[in-house]
């Protein structure tokens, strides 16, 4: 079962969002209890209000009673002077309790009602009271003493029970208050508790899964740059992280690849100048030996005298060394040319059969001790080529079966028509190529075991060859055995005419 | 009464030994080979007074047949003069025991007089 991976940055405002909405809750929750104290205060306050209000309420009714009894027991109006003050602020204070108690529907009732009775002690008692002491004392007194004892009872009763009503009330308003305060503060503490842990933990998680990993990667850069491509890190981070380490991952191999390939081509490189250097001192060689002989007697000739003969003998020698020295310069220009892989390619008709004879006899004036056989058919052999670049092959060929076979020997040279093509065999008795060294000697410079056994060459003869044949569409190969001798090959693509004719002939592709 | 002095030359290719030849005074006896096993061969058969000796040559190397010649008991003494065309130095050819070194492409008469100094010594 899996999820699409959830990226790093939607982790982190998730839980940013989280934390905000946790500290405003609980901010919220201090602020809701700071109301909560303010509105215990506040009906701490009003209650307090009430209670002075309706205290004040019933010292003007104890007023108005006392003063009454007074002017009813003396006969004296001068004690009358309480109720009047009363009366006078009666009004103000009832409408001042009912006012104050407007919120409260309980204690509104119980101040309507002790509003009421008031209003019927002054009509229903206080007020005939007064009329009836004008005439008779003893009546008023009489009343005074049963009907307002029974009516300020009543009253007091009510204000007790009104005050007692408020202070519960009251009490009941501060424990709502307290209580509310109280859960608004455990929720704070309790939100302010959950914040930390939740920050802490939040830090715990960056930590672990993006200030680790970075960290790693970033020791793992070091170590890269130090050169150890072999280190891979964990690709288990989150969304961002993960591909980072995945990325950095990549990014080694891809290094640890390239470096390798550098290292290859570092190799390669090293090998080619191993060749260069040995080709320095190969062609250092090869150039010495034919132009000692030039140099050694020229001197000769200018030096001493000779008869007629030996001059031209000697003179033939020469000109045979520095001929040698040209073609071996011809090799190296060959070989430049194949390196900068350009060989021109003149198209002409070559008689294979003519070219083989005529290099035939070239190469028996240079080796006594090896017989050249030519075995061709009467007819013409041609070919599409360049003469001078295929002549240069079949030389070199020859000039090879002549150089590996030091003990002399038979050179048969042949040729042959066969499917379009025209193949060209030479065959010598010589040494032959070691196994080990067949797949090799076509490769520039490679001479095999030749310059520890003294024969010349440039190790450039056959690899010259093959690049002409493949230029002009054939190919080149050997068979040999080890102390038997060697025959190679050349095919070409036969230009099938008759004599000098040009074209391709109807059987051929 | 001086006796005619034999000279080896061992060297692969033709025209060399002729020219070395050439370069000699007459009244020389010539021996040569065309490679080392041939020059170890002759040097055997004819006792010769002085070595020519290329170092590159086929089927055994002139450092090889160098140091053979010196191993035998016969040959020690024989001088050998080392003419080559290959770059080893002269005092390696000289530390494996021959008398003189002479680099081609070589002056005749340096040859001659080698070869004299060898032979009188």
């Amino acid at each position: 079962m899996s999820r699409p991976p959830v990226s790093l940055q939607t982790r982190l405002l998730a839980a940013s969002v989280v934390l905000a909405v946790l500290v405003i809750g609980v901010f919220v929750a201090l602020v809701l209890a700071a109301s909560a104290a303010r509105t215990a205060t506040n009906e701490e306050a009003r209650s307090k209000n009430v209670t002075t209000s309706a205290l004040q309420l019933e010292k003007l009714v104890l007023d108005l009673e006392t003063g009454l009894r007074g002017y009813v027991l003396t006969g004296n109006a001068d004690f009358l002077q309480p109720y009047t003050s009363a009366k006078e602020l009666l009004g103000d204070a009832r409408r001042d309790l009912l006012a104050r108690t407007e919120d409260e529907p309980g204690q509104q009732k119980r101040a309507v009602a002790i509003n009421r009775s008031i209003i019927q002690y002054m009509g229903d008692y206080a007020r005939p009271v007064l009329l009836i002491a004008k005439d008779n004392l003893g009546a008023a007194k009489d009343a005074t003493q049963n009907e307002g004892t029974f009516r300020i009872d009543q009253l007091q009763r009510d204000f007790k029970n009104f005050i007692a009503a408020e202070n519960e009330l009251a009490a009941s308003h501060k424990r709502s208050a307290d209580t509310k305060s109280r859960h608004a503060i455990e929720l704070g503490v309790a939100g302010s508790v959950a914040s930390t842990i939740l920050i802490l933990l939040f830090g715990l998680y960056l930590s672990r899964s993006i200030a680790r990993p970075v960290r790693e990667a970033a020791d793992g850069a070091s170590l890269l740059a130090a050169g150890d491509l072999s280190l891979r890190l964990s690709e288990r981070g989150p969304g961002e992280v993960g591909e980072l380490t995945r990325s950095f991952n990549e990014m080694a191999g891809r290094l640890g690849e390239t470096r390798a390939e550098l290292e290859e081509q570092n190799a390669q490189l090293r090998e080619s100048e191993r060749l260069k250097s040995d080709l320095v001192n190969t062609v250092s060689h090869e150039l010495r030996t034919p132009l000692s002989g030039v140099l050694g007697f020229t001197k000769l000739l200018l030096t001493r005298d000779f008869d007629s003969e030996t001059r031209r003998h000697y003179l033939g020698i020469i000109d045979a060394q520095a001929r040698r020295l040209a073609e071996l310069i011809d090799d190296f220009l060959d070989m430049r040319r194949i390196e900068e892989g350009r060989f021109e390619r003149a198209q002409e008709l070559v008689d294979m059969v003519t070219l083989l004879r005529e290099e035939a006899q070239l190469y028996s004036l240079q080796s006594p001790k090896h017989r050249l056989a030519v075995e061709v058919g009467p007819r013409p052999l041609p070919v599409m080529g360049n003469p001078d670049r295929l002549r240069q092959v079949i030389g070199n060929l020859i000039s090879n079966a002549i150089k590996y076979s030091p003990q002399g020997g038979i050179v048969e040279i042949s040729a042959e028509a066969e499917n379009g093509s025209v193949r060209v065999e030479i065959r010598d008795e010589g040494m032959g190529i070691p196994l080990s060294q067949q797949p090799q000697i076509f490769t520039k410079f490679f001479r095999g075991d030749a310059a520890a056994s003294g024969i010349s060459g440039t190790g450039l003869g056959l690899a010259v060859s093959r690049d002409i044949v493949e230029s002009h569409g054939g190919r080149i190969g050997f068979t040999s055995a080890e102390g038997e001798g060697t025959t190679f090959f050349v095919e070409l693509p036969g230009a099938n005419g008759r004599g000098g004719e040009q074209g391709n002939s109807p059987e051929q592709s | 009464m001086e006796s005619r002095k034999t000279v080896l030359i061992c060297d692969d290719e033709p025209a060399l030994r002729e020219l070395i030849r050439a370069s000699l005074d007459d009244g020389y006896l010539f021996a040569e080979a065309g490679d080392g096993v041939a020059a170890l061969d002759l040097a055997g058969e004819v006792n010769p007074d002085v070595v020519i000796l290329d170092l590159m040559l086929p089927r055994l190397s002139g450092l090889e047949v160098l140091a053979r010649l010196n191993a035998d008991e016969q040959l020690r003494d024989v001088p050998v003069i080392v003419i080559t065309a290959w770059n080893e130095t002269r005092e390696d050819v000289l530390a494996a025991g021959a008398a003189d070194f002479v680099t081609k492409p070589f002056e005749p008469d340096r040859l001659r007089k080698a070869v004299r100094a060898a032979t009188e010594r």
